[in-house]
């Protein structure tokens, strides 16, 4: 069963992000921000991310950055809200795989992760 | 219970008729008399001179009785308010009292002074009290109708002399101030447009953070309502789930809910509702206007909110609407340059004088020194597209909540934006 990082600062967002998941049979494992995230972090734990982009501490712009830097290869699907389309120029360039715009309809979140996973 | 009154109608005899110069004149007396009667007549301003002496008996009938609370012995017995009114007559009155009551001429005046407080009753119980306690003036504002039947507002100022025997020339002096309560309520609903205007524009500035604080539970409504029916729509539904998720369901739409209502208490009412106040939940609720634009921004926080702090007296809304501006106005200057990192400190905390403070401060370029002591000036701004009206209406809101509002610059950099209220009396 796949396990997916589920990044969010919201709580509602992120339980919401978490069931949605486990109801289509993945393992969601949510994360309240991105430093949260990094400190679980190893090669190999998570076959998905899924992650906002405004974020206290550390943004999601950011947080793709440093795992590409650690060489981590790990599918990004960012989720965002009010993120203008710089930002999310950049997240693209960062390697996310793709920026969804909340409110995010259940089946095209799901589309896009099984053609992550597919692709991994 | 007594009858002072008749006792009073004795003793003072001839003083309670209504006759005008009621003393004999005196070869003495006739020229300063004559002088007296001149200036008063000439004055510009509504002078009435009544002969007290009546009210003078019945105070110190009371007085001998053992009275000493007049306050409450009026409030128990209201027809001595209503016999003094017709025992005391208008012995003269001036062409400026004549204009001001629309008599066609002063002595149209000369009669018991009844007709001075038939809107106002209250304020010729308040006379007698300070003549009781005394004193030697009383100004109070009241209403009057004049004898065309229409109600002006007037200053009334009563100057009791010193020796009791020239009671009789106890005067009055009426201003009318009809344009001047009108021009300051027109003052004060200006006022209320502005502040008003002020928050509407300081809402479209917010807009974005606005529509992602109502965006993001709508979000999570719309995914939990999306796996309720994926859960639902399986061979074996999951109704423990669905039961946990339709409550968060719930729990998002109270936020959502929530923060429309806010939005709209800050845009739609302008009548101010005072309350106690807890001062830091206040606070709170201003930073979720900005919350979004501080962390979109990536600005550092601080958040210090003093515990115990006792409760102040105000407005929840406007108190809300002074916070954010100062935070609004932090934003807008960090981002003037890169002088700091982006950093914004809010506390507040009980100052030396037992007044609770908040404080906004940003690490900007700070106020320029020439303009410290303008930047609560109506108008006046230093941004390119600003109005300059937002900390004018902070002042404003401030020192209608009997506060004090501060700007200042940090010694060690930026801007730092202060008020201070007296805390609630419990």
């Amino acid at each position: 069963m796949p396990v997916i990082a589920v990044l969010d600062d919201d709580a509602a967002m992120r339980d919401a992000l978490r069931d949605l998941l486990q109801v289509a049979g993945f393992t969601a494992i949510p994360y309240a921000g991105a430093q949260a995230f990094l400190a679980d972090f190893a090669p190999g734990r998570f076959d998905l991310l899924v992650t906002d982009l405004r974020m206290p501490e550390l943004g999601g712009v950011e947080l793709l950055r440093r795992l590409r830097a650690m060489g981590a290869n790990l599918p990004a699907i960012v989720v965002t809200s009010s993120s203008g389309p710089q930002t999310k120029a950049q997240a693209l360039r960062e390697g996310a795989l793709a920026c969804l715009t909340k409110p995010v309809p259940g089946d095209v979140l799901l589309r896009c992760i099984g053609s992550a996973l597919d692709r991994g | 219970m007594n009858e002072p009154l008749s006792i009073v109608s004795e003793r003072v005899g001839a003083a309670a008729q209504p006759v005008r110069h009621a003393r004999p004149p005196r070869a003495e007396e006739d020229a300063g008399e004559r002088r007296y009667r001149r200036l008063l007549h000439r004055l510009p301003i509504a002078l009435v001179q009544i002969d007290a002496r009546p009210l003078a008996a019945v105070l110190g009938a009371l007085r001998s009785d053992g009275e000493t609370d007049l306050s409450a012995c009026l409030e128990a017995r209201d027809e001595l308010v209503r016999t003094v009114r017709q025992i005391m007559y208008v012995t003269d009155a001036n062409q400026a009292a004549a204009t001001l009551f629309g008599a066609a001429t002063a002595d149209a005046l000369v009669r018991p002074i009844d007709f001075l407080f038939q809107v106002a009753p209250e304020a010729a119980r308040r006379m007698m009290i300070a003549c009781f306690e005394g004193k030697r003036r009383h100004v109070e504002l009241m209403k009057v109708r004049k004898l065309d039947g229409r109600v002006i507002d007037v200053e009334l100022t009563v100057t009791f002399p010193v020796p009791p025997e020239q009671l009789d020339m106890t005067l009055l002096t009426f201003e009318d101030v009809t344009d001047r309560l009108r021009t300051e309520a027109q003052l004060r609903q200006l006022q209320a447009d502005y502040s008003h205007a002020t928050r509407i524009a300081t809402l479209g500035e917010l807009a974005s953070s606005i529509a992602h604080e109502v965006n993001q539970p709508l979000a999570a409504i719309a995914m939990n309502a999306e796996t309720s029916l994926r859960w639902l729509s399986r061979d074996d539904p999951n109704l423990a789930k669905v039961a946990d998720l339709t409550a968060r369901v719930a729990d998002s739409a109270h936020r959502a809910s929530e923060i429309v209502h806010r939005i709209r208490a800050m845009a739609a009412r302008d009548v101010p509702e005072r309350g106690p106040l807890h001062l830091n939940e206040v606070v709170r609720e201003a930073l979720l206007f900005v919350h979004h634009d501080i962390e979109a921004r990536a600005i550092d926080l601080s958040l210090d909110l003093a515990a115990g702090l006792p409760r102040v007296m105000g407005d929840r809304v406007q108190l809300q609407q002074v916070i954010v501006n100062f935070l609004v106005n932090g934003l807008q200057a960090i981002g003037q340059g890169n002088a700091g990192r982006g950093r914004i400190e809010i506390g507040t905390a009980l100052d030396e004088k037992g007044a609770v403070g908040l404080f906004v401060r940003d690490d900007g370029p700070g106020i320029d020194p020439e303009n410290l002591d303008r930047v609560f000036d109506g108008f006046f701004t230093t941004k390119k597209d600003g109005v300059g009206i937002g900390l004018a209406i902070c002042q404003s809101i401030v020192a209608a909540h009997g506060g004090r509002i501060v700007a200042a610059n940090h010694p060690d950099g930026g801007a730092r934006f202060s008020f201070a209220l007296a805390p609630a009396a419990d």
